[in-house]
């Protein structure tokens, strides 16, 4: 679709700040109330399609009673785990030398998915590999469940069983504008604006358009793609690359492109579009290893609050043995026993456990 | 954007209580099309197609066909494009309900009534007004960088009684696809658009393509219109992936000539026209006959435009928005939005028959029983039989009055399933999960 202006990306998913705020405040909200209500916060799709939380049932059935309710997570904990499996979702799409456009896609679909729901309903390593195989299937960029599960050792399954979740949630809403491509068309313009000016020039502007991916490459992991359109994201991020050793003349051409467009807005507006976006990077939250650590451990349990139970079993089992007492940094408990995959001790220490 | 809500309040799957089923209307490989009426206060009765998607093959998901089906209409908004009213899942077998305006008619059955019932023409101005709305619909996803790739009559749909009476809507997304800058060659996307509808450049083995594919396909149903016949009717080889299709090539040429480097300079890149040359270029045609085919005067501005649509070269073939400026469109009759109804007094109106139904079959696919040896009134026993075969998960679903319509209907739909359909033949497989070409061309 070549028309930004009348597309449901347009419409649907540029949102006002306070809007961004309620929704992420309203979704940790609901799903702290569950765990009060429930004791666990994890939702699952019932076939006639209506959501259960069936630890509950589990627990209550097992124990006869409700261990201690779970620690649930802040909007701030929220924040740092989905940035965290966005980041994530960049490395797999390296790792598959996928073209931007894809993890682009992928990375906005996880973005509009955690909108409507919390990462304590939703786990959110299971709805990244389904929003990346399912950019793959909309960019024409086909790669099979299995492919994909294999690359990264993950079941098939998993990648599938939230599909339906995944397109309900985006409301079927699943052609997405990158800023990428915007990027490009910026550079075709600049690169023919400077061919007159000899081959320093152009080997400038190409320049530019490196570090200016990698500016994007960063934005994607911050609250930006929810609040402006990619021309004025991928704007900024020629603006920010530039903005050290000034290679192009940004200002003038900015200028040009408003005068050209004629349109109602003026240059001070994209400017201060520009500034807002500036800000926008500049506060992203930043991914702390060790906090993504705690916090997912938080988040397990309270998925899982059973796992709480035999955190506590194994603790008795390791002071009675007594062998030698924790490694320092180990996970605290067993690996999520629904979790199949487990990738060793090397890997465990330099992730938080359970993510690959 | 989805509100989950409180999931406690959403045990029942309430859009199934939207639509009264009335019956099945066509089926192919993805799935089932259903005509249901809605039940929603706002739009009680108003009647609605919906396509069912069945599952996709084993492990992988939701069918490529349906998300881009699903992600195209979402955006497409225009008055000759088929328009995507609602999308609805199915968890109990992981199908997706695509909501769509009903439209009574189609190309295929309206040119069938001429040729089969009326024995008569179309007249100038619904042939006109049809292509002029067929070429607007397109000039709007070209210039969205989407080819449709599968054009053919029973993809054009036209409106029934109501106030969108006579107006064309463009169906049938499930092979269409943005073109602006793809990540992969379109032609990974495996044989494309209907064999006889299918492009010259697409028969001989063209890596990339345009949409002008498109605008080949709006020639050879701009000739169907005209005559009530198939333009180029080839006989497909169905062996293998993308066989060299030299039937179909060859009532082309017998019919336009044969192409030359001199017309059509890319034609020697080609792989089929290199590797076969000799079968190509055993036969020679020395009288182009299209205009006698046709039966229109070669300077008319009908043959005119015809003759461009159809023109070898994809890159001088017409497009949509020159087409739409053509003198064809500015010599009387005029164009019109109700293509049904000429709009000077006088003219014969004609009725098309409405749309055969198949009252036996439920949501789910499933065929009643035959109802014969019970004593209950027809009404009770359609029912008591939809019962049985509901699962428990469907039974929300208010079941129709079900006696619209004279049981013989039931007769034509099957004859028409087994003949008629037949005759037309399909968009080829798709490439992906080595989907079966499709049997049944009823689609929509």
């Amino acid at each position: 679709m070549a028309d930004f202006s009348t597309s449901t990306h347009c419409h649907h998913w540029i949102l006002q700040r306070s809007t961004l705020v309620d929704k992420l405040f309203t979704t940790n909200q609901r799903a702290q109330e569950a765990l009060i209500k429930y004791g666990a916060t994890r939702v699952d799709v019932q076939p006639d399609g209506s959501l259960a939380y069936p630890e509950n049932l589990e627990v209550e059935a097992a124990n006869g009673k409700r261990g201690p309710t779970p620690e649930h997570l802040t909007v701030e904990d929220e924040l740092m785990i989905r940035k965290f499996y966005e980041q994530k979702i960049q490395q797999v799409c390296q790792a598959f030398s996928f073209p931007n456009k894809i993890q682009a896609t992928a990375i906005l679909y996880f973005k509009r998915f955690y909108l409507n729901w919390s990462v304590m309903e939703h786990d959110p390593k299971h709805i990244m590999l389904t929003c990346i195989y399912l950019s793959c299937k909309v960019e024409e960029f086909h790669v099979s469940a299995e492919e994909l599960g294999k690359g990264i050792q993950q079941d098939p399954q998993v990648v599938l069983k939230n599909e339906m979740t995944v397109l309900q949630c985006l409301n079927f809403e699943l052609i997405v504008y990158a800023p990428y491509r915007s990027l490009d068309g910026y550079i075709f313009d600049l690169e023919n604006s400077v061919q007159m000016m000899g081959a320093v020039a152009v080997k400038n502007v190409q320049e530019l358009r490196e570090s200016a991916i990698f500016e994007i490459d960063a934005m994607m992991l911050t609250d930006a793609p929810l609040l402006f359109p990619p021309g004025q994201l991928a704007m900024a991020a020629l603006r920010r690359a530039n903005r050290d050793d000034k290679k192009v003349d940004l200002e003038r051409y900015m200028k040009g492109i408003v005068d050209r467009l004629a349109t109602k807005h003026t240059l001070s507006e994209l400017d201060t579009a520009m500034d807002a976006i500036d800000v926008a990077v500049g506060e992203s939250i930043h991914v702390v290893e060790a906090d993504v650590r705690r916090i997912d451990r938080k988040l397990k349990i309270c998925r899982n609050p059973g796992l709480q139970d035999e955190t506590k079993k194994r603790e008795r089992k390791g002071k009675q043995k007594q062998k030698r007492p924790l490694q320092e940094g180990a996970p605290p408990m067993d690996p999520n026993p629904m979790d199949t995959t487990n990738h060793g001790v090397k890997r465990r220490h330099s992730e938080p456990e359970g993510i690959f | 954007m989805v509100d989950p809500g409180n999931p406690r309040q959403r045990a029942r799957p309430a859009w199934l209580q939207q639509y009264e089923l009335v019956g099945k209307i066509g089926e192919g490989t993805y799935g089932l099309v259903y005509l249901a009426r809605r039940q929603q206060p706002l739009h009680r009765g108003v009647r609605i197609a919906i396509k069912k998607f069945k599952q996709s093959k084993e492990g992988d998901g939701v069918s490529p066909t349906a998300i881009r089906e699903i992600m195209l209409l979402r955006e497409c908004i225009h008055d000759n494009i088929v328009k995507l009213v609602n999308v609805h899942i199915n968890y109990v077998d992981m199908s997706l309900y695509l909501a769509f305006d009903y439209a009574e008619h189609d190309l295929y059955e309206i040119i069938r009534h001429h040729r089969e019932k009326l024995s008569s023409p179309i007249n100038q101005y619904t042939v006109k007004s049809l292509l002029w709305q067929i070429l607007n619909g397109l000039n709007y996803l070209h210039s969205n960088w989407i080819i449709h790739r599968d054009l053919k009559p029973s993809n054009i749909l036209v409106m029934g009684d109501g106030e969108e009476q006579g107006v064309v809507k463009i169906g049938d997304f499930g092979l269409a696809r943005v073109h602006q800058a793809p990540l992969k060659p379109l032609c990974d996307n495996g044989v494309v658009v209907t064999i006889w509808y299918r492009a010259p450049e697409l028969l001989l083995g063209a890596k990339h393509y345009t949409s002008a594919v498109d605008m080949w396909a709006v020639g050879c149903i701009f000739a169907e219109l005209l005559t009530l016949k198939p333009l180029f009717q080839g006989i497909e080889d169905k062996n293998g992936q993308n066989p060299f299709q030299l039937d179909q090539l060859d009532k082309i040429f017998k019919t336009l000539g044969h192409p030359t480097a001199d017309r059509w300079p890319t034609l020697l890149n080609l792989p089929f026209w290199q590797a076969n040359r000799n079968l190509i270029q055993g036969r020679k045609y020395e009288n182009p006959g299209l205009y006698s085919i046709v039966q229109q005067p070669a300077k008319s501005p009908a043959f005119d435009l015809l003759s461009k649509m159809l023109e070898y070269d994809p890159a001088k073939r017409i497009s949509a928005a020159q087409a739409l400026d053509h003198q064809y469109f500015r010599t009387e009759p005029l164009p019109g939005r109700n293509a049904l109804v000429p709009g000077s007094p006088g003219e014969k109106v004609v009725h098309y028959p409405a749309r055969p139904v198949d009252y036996s079959t439920d949501f789910d696919g499933s065929t009643a029983p035959p109802q014969s040896n019970t004593n209950l009134a027809p009404q009770q026993q359609q029912r008591g039989e939809h019962m049985m075969q509901v699962p428990a998960m469907h039974q929300p679903l208010h079941l129709p009055a079900i006696q619209r319509m004279p049981q013989n209907n039931m007769n034509n739909f099957s004859s028409v399933n087994q003949q008629g359909r037949r005759k037309e033949p399909d968009s080829g497989n798709q490439n992906y999960n080595n989907y079966q070409p499709l049997n049944k061309s009823r689609r929509m």
